[in-house]
């Protein structure tokens, strides 16, 4: 596995995070329409689909908004980003695992996520589909949005050997199922 | 296929991704600007970490002083020194883990459950080879007062805790009340140590150390329903 190559302007992101704890509308809009394509994909990418994304994404932004007093000047701006997404994710699957599961349609659900195959030349939903949520969340970050393994650990309230763990899992995963196409 | 071939593929795939639809990031600039105002950073790790020991230290130590200190005039020096040692040990470690617990996207100290399991468990040996009195007269008439006054320590002080956990932003809600629950229990330990002058170890193990998991408990109970509740 290689480190992503992106090279992400982090400190920008840092400043832009400071200027809206004090109030600042323009680096507010600045930041939402920076981040907000690879929330979405990070959503998209979770198997929510378009219209769950496009929800998740604003709850997040909302999210955001109202803790935005948690995030600390000076530190890496995606794993406070990320955990928080990660959150409203996992709540959501909750509450539409406890809706499917109620309306009895839960196991047909799982099923039809199971028996996707993917295709190298689709699209990077369809490509991590067969993976577990978990390594999905881990190459979305690692390998999409460019974080570095601590990055993503702090993200996922995790160690750094876990992380790399599961990258290490999904990577065989998908070598397996690109080997069968 | 190799690694390398692997990245390619998921470099591919993740070239263009789908634009946002503006409309929703209208919909969200409009509700952050409704609201945009400037707040507050969290103080620094340190800083909350350290007002949370303090607070619960001060809420053992300030209860067994106004109870009386019979336990601590018995201990000895060494039994004191490893005590409490090992107490303030515990207390910043669970301190750590809450403040961790409290703002997304902290380096990972440890599962919340992990220093309760361990520290339960090393203040238990602890007490085993301090203590060398194992008789156990009265055991529950003798003990069950300790657990209600420990865990009355304990409850003011979680509630506390908790207004201050509240600021933050609780990513794990379970984990983050565990972890306050610990530290609470903690500080009713801490007072027991220094008022109830019993040294059997049977007493001080189960009715003493036992005060920590029923508070944690308590604690991710509490924080359970809140997340439970909150989606």
């Amino acid at each position: 596995m290689s480190s992503p190559s992106a090279v992400r302007p982090d400190s920008d992101l840092q400043a832009l995070m400071s200027r809206y704890q004090r109030g600042d509308f323009d680096a507010a809009t600045a930041l939402v329409h920076r981040l907000s394509p690879q929330l979405h994909r990070f959503f998209v990418v979770q198997a929510t689909g378009r219209a769950d994304a496009d929800d998740l994404l604003q709850e997040t932004w909302l999210r955001i908004h109202r803790v935005r007093h948690t995030y600390r000047p000076g530190e890496p701006v995606l794993p406070w980003l990320y955990a928080i997404a990660r959150h409203i994710r996992v709540d959501h699957y909750r509450r539409t695992r406890r809706a499917a599961v109620r309306e009895g349609r839960f196991e047909q659900a799982l099923d039809v996520a199971v028996s996707v195959r993917p295709a190298p030349a689709q699209d990077l939903e369809t490509l991590l589909s067969p993976l577990p949520p978990s390594q999905r969340e881990v190459i979305e970050m690692l390998k999409v949005a460019g974080m570095t393994l601590e990055e993503v650990a702090r993200a996922t309230s995790s160690s750094v050997g876990s992380v790399k763990q599961k990258a290490h899992r999904a990577y065989e995963k998908l070598r397996e199922w690109l080997r069968e196409e | 296929m190799r690694n390398n071939d692997i990245d390619d593929i998921l470099g591919r795939a993740a070239r263009a991704p789908e634009p946002v639809d503006p409309a929703v990031l209208a919909r969200v600039t409009t509700s952050i600007g409704a609201s945009l105002k400037a707040v507050r950073p969290l103080p620094s790790r340190w800083i909350l970490a350290g007002v949370f020991i303090v607070l619960a230290a001060a809420a053992g130590i300030g209860t067994a002083v106004v109870l009386g200190t019979g336990g601590w005039d018995r201990l000895s020096v060494m039994e004191a020194v490893v005590i409490f040692s090992a107490l303030a040990v515990l207390l910043c470690v669970v301190g750590a883990v809450c403040v961790s617990q409290i703002v997304p996207g902290s380096r990972w100290h440890a599962a919340p459950a992990l220093p309760l399991v361990a520290g339960a468990i090393a203040l238990s040996a602890i007490f085993a080879v301090l203590f060398r009195d194992y008789a156990t007269p009265h055991f529950i008439a003798s003990g069950y007062p300790c657990l209600r006054q420990g865990l009355e320590v304990a409850l003011p002080t979680g509630l506390v805790l908790w207004l201050l956990l509240r600021r933050g932003f609780a990513v794990h809600p379970a984990g983050a009340g565990l972890a306050a629950g610990t530290l609470a229990g903690l500080a009713g330990l801490t007072m027991l140590e220094m008022h109830c002058a019993y040294f059997s170890a049977p007493h001080v193990v189960v009715w003493h150390v036992g005060v920590i998991p029923i508070a944690a408990a308590a604690g991710g109970a509490i924080g359970w329903a809140i997340g439970h509740f909150r989606r």
